[in-house]
């Protein structure tokens, strides 16, 4: 999956800072909005006390009052404490430039290439845009789980659910490729069918309307499908050859114990890595056991789920509470260690579940404390967000309710920017500055050349005087980073739009051997860059050329055996008097995918900032 | 539950446990779909090695990484007279996909095939024996992965390059400027080309007299698609094939040129029933003269190479390897190829060498006439710079 893969090291401190910023940035925006609204409610309860007092309830459903039921309170505290977490997790500095390449990437691996194509796509997105793309998961999942948290019941409540159930699908798809249910190798043990997938169906179920808090069913239908994928699971276990019957094979650990050896050395705490380490000691031992074990706990929970009967349900919810956390702690090292968590893994969500779907078949929903107050006239959403009802909306509304709005808007704080950014083509320039480094600024003389460009026709510096020009070396045989430079110079001239009349784009051979006209002709067509008018590759005798290399400072050099020209791959801007105003590390670096468009940016954002100086 | 919803759910329980059964338990990677159609013409590697007068030039890839960018073609050369071999790949141009030669007395010309981001073919030349070279025009376009997707007529420099696209295309010297000789549409809907049900064009070369000629690939079974251009017109000018092979198809493996005549290397048939033949011409290629069909009994050719007079060696999977010196000799086998073995060259007396490859070092291996081992000759290492191209 190339175009997942920056080839940036995911701890790049230019790229850390930046992100660090952002996330700084829109953090205080985030307390800028929280503080605006408070002041906002304040004042207008202040303004209009009477319509303040005696509300602070939601909108409700008509017919008597229900509270919250406890399998629903549950659902929602639960999943909105792991969405904050999840939120906080996605906030490790590494997080910008590591999701694709070491999350996304690994975990697609293992499926089939249709999957890797639709998780491709979104990683590739991501790798062009990380800062926008990491903040924008970060406060998506913080917002949503500050929203699930606050808003208790009504339609906002109800649209937390649905947007934790949107969102999560998000994630399961191209974050978890969807939780690898296409991928061989499937385990319940080990997180199948996806974390995120359960939060999905955890909002679905949060979303339901209030109505059908009353019933059972939704009790009997979460632990029915509950029990059924158990079963699955357990048939999945129970498998033979996919090497969860054997401990170790061949000397070798084997399915289950390959996959916790794995983690046990990863950084975490060192008791932790204890236990982890000596669950593989006992698997490798006592494999056929475990597996044993596992098999038969899931097939007779799932059963047990199935059948409806709450007077089994509930040892059978602690039993599996009990194995769940198990699982958790001994096989999926609490979810987070590992590399670059960005969930605690499947087993609390799916015990909330579990619990939720007992609770919802066990209790029926108690009263509500507080009495409907039927003698007032129900509005709904749309009339509450009329012009002329707002303020009395916003004076009635709860905390509760000024939180869920600050929740939302922390939510488009984090999608907005990342939405602006991807309409863009262009990769962010932070890319091109993690991969070369900040360009050096410089003022002298730009070394003088006199050269034959791609039409046959003599070009000197003097020729050029009163343009900015962009200035490369390029090898015109060269397979891999001189297309995609001349690639970023002719990306670079469309970013420029109008401006580039001002701005000579211009490349000199690298190329002591293949220094014919006939090679930059080639190289110009295999680049499409014929019909560019103000590109110019320049070439001349080894001699001419050598020493314009010189002037520059570039080094290009034979290498052998077959190896294409060694050669320096710098920028330079040229400002209209011919003088060199800037250099830039131009190499693309070892990932060209995301990063080829970023320096174009750069490119271009320095020529700009030089003709609007002039 | 209802009745109906039951048997639904009762439905949907089969559906999951099936999709995630099947999800689930299919380690097996998936299988390529079987192409409908004709299957592709078996086509030689582009490690070879011919002889001109500067002496036996041999190419082969090293490198031995997985990542294929990062193996890169080697040219070497023995002198006449000389025992050893000399590294003279041509500098300056990326050669990780694959070099193709084309040799008149005077010179060799080799051609880069691009690969990764390059798409056209850059040319060069020594003249004398890989101590210089200078590059020539290049071919804007990516040349056929075959030994013989470049032929030059010693005596006007012409030059005939086989592109991917399967078109033929023609130069004069300075090489500046290409033109199409023909394509394989083109050939294919002449009446020799019909005759042959031409499925791709192989090789290329010209006749001793300097006509250029190609080979191809017949759907039709029992003809050799070899064609020349005579004054324009397309003629069919390949062998006749031995009546026990009328009934397989042909496919013309390698097309060659000594001073004096044309050699090709045919293969009849696919699979276990697989033979190969070689056919040597004078003058303008109408008359050929076949070696004895050579059963490949289920291996494949993975190198073939060229030495003087009309000889020529092959290699096949499984360590084997054979040569033929000539018009009316027949196929003698060589002793086990030493592991390695990316290519054979002919040398002087009919001895043979085998270029072995590990990795960055050659390892040339003898043996005489008639030999029932091979001995060790010379070992080179190549500086091969992995990480220069990717």
């Amino acid at each position: 999956m190339p175009g997942m893969n920056t080839g940036l090291n995911a701890t790049d401190p230019a790229v850390i800072a930046a992100f660090k910023a952002v996330l700084l940035h829109q953090g205080l925006i985030a307390l800028l909005i929280f503080g605006t609204l408070g002041l906002a409610w304040v004042s207008v309860r202040a303004w209009l006390p009477a319509a303040g007092k005696g509300t602070g309830t939601e909108a409700r459903a008509p017919g008597p009052a229900v509270a919250e039921p406890a399998w629903r309170l549950l659902l929602r505290t639960g999943f909105g404490i792991l969405w904050l977490l999840d939120g906080i997790l996605q906030a490790q500095p590494q997080m910008a430039i590591g999701l694709p390449s070491q999350v996304i990437q690994p975990t697609a691996a293992s499926s089939p290439s249709w999957v890797q194509h639709v998780v491709n796509w979104a990683g590739t997105s991501w790798s062009y845009h990380p800062l926008q793309a990491g903040a924008a998961a970060v406060w998506i999942q913080a917002g949503i789980g500050i929203w699930m948290l606050a808003a208790v019941r009504g339609p906002l409540s109800r649209l937390a659910g649905l947007a934790s159930a949107a969102w999560g699908l998000v994630v399961w798809v191209f974050g978890e490729s969807f939780g690898g249910i296409f991928a061989p190798g499937l385990t319940w043990l080990f997180g199948a069918p996806g974390a995120v997938l359960l939060y999905v169906v955890a909002g679905a179920l949060i979303a339901l309307p209030e109505r059908s808090w009353r019933s059972p069913r939704i009790g009997r239908l979460t632990l029915a499908g509950t029990g059924l994928f158990l079963i699955v699971m357990a048939v999945l276990q129970a498998w033979p050859g996919r090497g969860f019957w054997q401990g170790t094979a061949h000397g070798q650990p084997g399915t289950l114990a390959g996959m916790t050896q794995a983690m046990a050395p990863t950084p975490q705490p060192h008791f932790l890595s204890g236990w982890v380490s000596a669950f593989t000691g006992f698997d490798e031992v006592h494999g056929f056991a475990v597996n044993l074990f596992a098999v038969a706990a899931l097939a007779v929970i799932g059963a047990v789920f199935l059948s409806g009967q709450p007077r089994l349900i509930r040892p059978a919810v602690i039993a599996f509470t009990v194995l769940c956390l198990a699982d958790w702690v001994l096989i999926e090292d609490i979810g987070v260690f590992g590399g670059l968590g960005t969930d605690p893994n499947s087993m609390i969500p799916m015990a909330l579940l579990a619990t939720a779907g007992y609770l919802a078949l066990a209790r029926a929903p108690a009263p509500a404390a507080e009495p409907a107050r039927a003698a007032e006239p129900r509005v709904n959403l749309a009339g509450r967000l009329r012009a002329a009802a707002m303020p009395r909306s916003v004076a009635a509304a709860s905390i509760r309710s000024v939180v869920s709005a600050w929740a939302i808007g922390v939510i488009i704080l984090g999608a907005a920017p990342m939405a602006a950014a991807q309409a863009s083509p262009v990769a962010d320039p932070i890319l091109a500055e993690a991969v070369g480094g900040s360009s050096a600024p410089a003022n002298y003389p730009a070394p003088t050349f006199s050269l034959t460009d791609q039409h046959g026709r003599n070009v000197t510096l003097a020729s050029l005087q009163g343009k900015v020009i962009l200035l490369t070396f390029l090898d015109d045989t060269c397979t891999v980073d001189c297309p995609l430079e001349a690639q970023e110079l002719r990306l670079a001239g469309q970013l420029l739009g109008a401006q580039a009349h001002d701005v000579e784009l211009v490349a000199i051979n690298a190329n002591p051997v293949n220094y014919q006209l006939g090679y930059i002709r080639a190289f110009d067509q295999q680049e499409r860059l014929t019909s560019i008018p103000n590109w110019l590759y320049l070439t001349g005798s080894p001699a001419q050329l050598r020493r314009i290399w010189a002037g520059y400072g570039v080094t290009a050099q034979i290498e052998p055996a077959g190896s294409m020209i060694g050669h320096d791959e710098v920028a330079f801007l040229i400002d209209q008097n011919g003088h060199v105003r800037q250099e830039l590390n131009f190499n693309p670096g070892p990932g060209t995918a995301a990063t080829k468009s970023s320096f174009a940016a750069e490119l271009a954002a320095a020529a700009r900032q030089l003709l609007e100086h002039a | 539950m209802t009745r109906p919803a039951r048997r639904l759910a009762v439905a949907l329980t089969f559906v999951l446990a099936s999709a995630l059964l099947a999800a689930g338990c299919g380690t097996a990677a998936p299988q390529t779909p079987q192409q409908s159609g004709p299957a592709a013409p078996p086509a030689p590697s582009l490690d070879t090695a011919l002889v001109n007068a500067a002496g036996t030039w041999a190419v082969t890839v090293m490198g031995g990484s997985a990542a294929r960018h990062n193996n890169f073609w080697q040219l070497f050369i023995r002198p006449p007279g000389s025992t050893h071999w000399r590294l003279v790949t041509p500098p300056g141009t990326a050669d990780n996909g694959g070099l193709i030669l084309a040799s008149s007395p005077q010179s060799l010309i080799s051609a880069f095939r691009p690969s990764q981001y390059l798409t056209f073919t850059p040319l060069t030349e020594s003249r004398n024996g890989g101590q210089a070279w200078s590059a020539l025009s290049p071919v804007t376009a990516a040349l056929a992965a075959a030994p013989d997707a470049l032929a030059m007529d010693p005596a006007s420099g012409r030059l005939l390059a086989l592109l991917a696209s399967g078109t033929a295309v023609q130069a004069a010297p300075g090489y500046r400027s290409w033109i199409t000789l023909i394509r394989q549409r083109a050939l294919a809907a002449t009446p020799p080309g019909r005759h042959c049900a031409l499925q791709a064009l192989t090789a290329l070369s010209f006749t001793a007299s300097g006509m250029p000629l190609v080979g191809g690939a017949c759907a039709r079974p029992g003809i050799a698609g070899i064609f020349a251009s005579v004054r324009g017109t397309w003629q069919a000018t390949g062998p006749a094939v031995p009546a026990a092979l009328v009934r397989l198809n042909i496919t013309v493996l390698r097309l060659t040129r000594t001073p004096d005549q044309s050699v090709a290397l045919l293969q009849a048939g696919r699979g276990a029933a697989a033979s190969l033949l070689a056919a040597w011409s004078a003058g303008s290629g109408g008359h050929w003269t076949l070696s004895s069909p050579l059963p490949l009994h289920g291996a494949a050719l993975t190198s073939a190479s060229f030495g003087p007079s009309g000889s020529a060696a092959i290699m096949m999977t499984g360590n084997r390897g054979e040569t033929v010196a000539g018009a009316g000799s027949r196929w003698i086998a060589l002793p086990a190829l030493p592991a390695g073995t990316a290519t054979l060259a002919s040398g002087p007396g009919g001895a043979m060498s085998a270029l072995a490859v590990h990795g960055a070092t050659l390892t040339v291996w003898q043996t005489s006439p008639g030999g029932a081992s091979w001995t060790k000759a010379q070992t080179l290492t190549v500086p091969i710079q992995y990480g220069s191209s990717g």
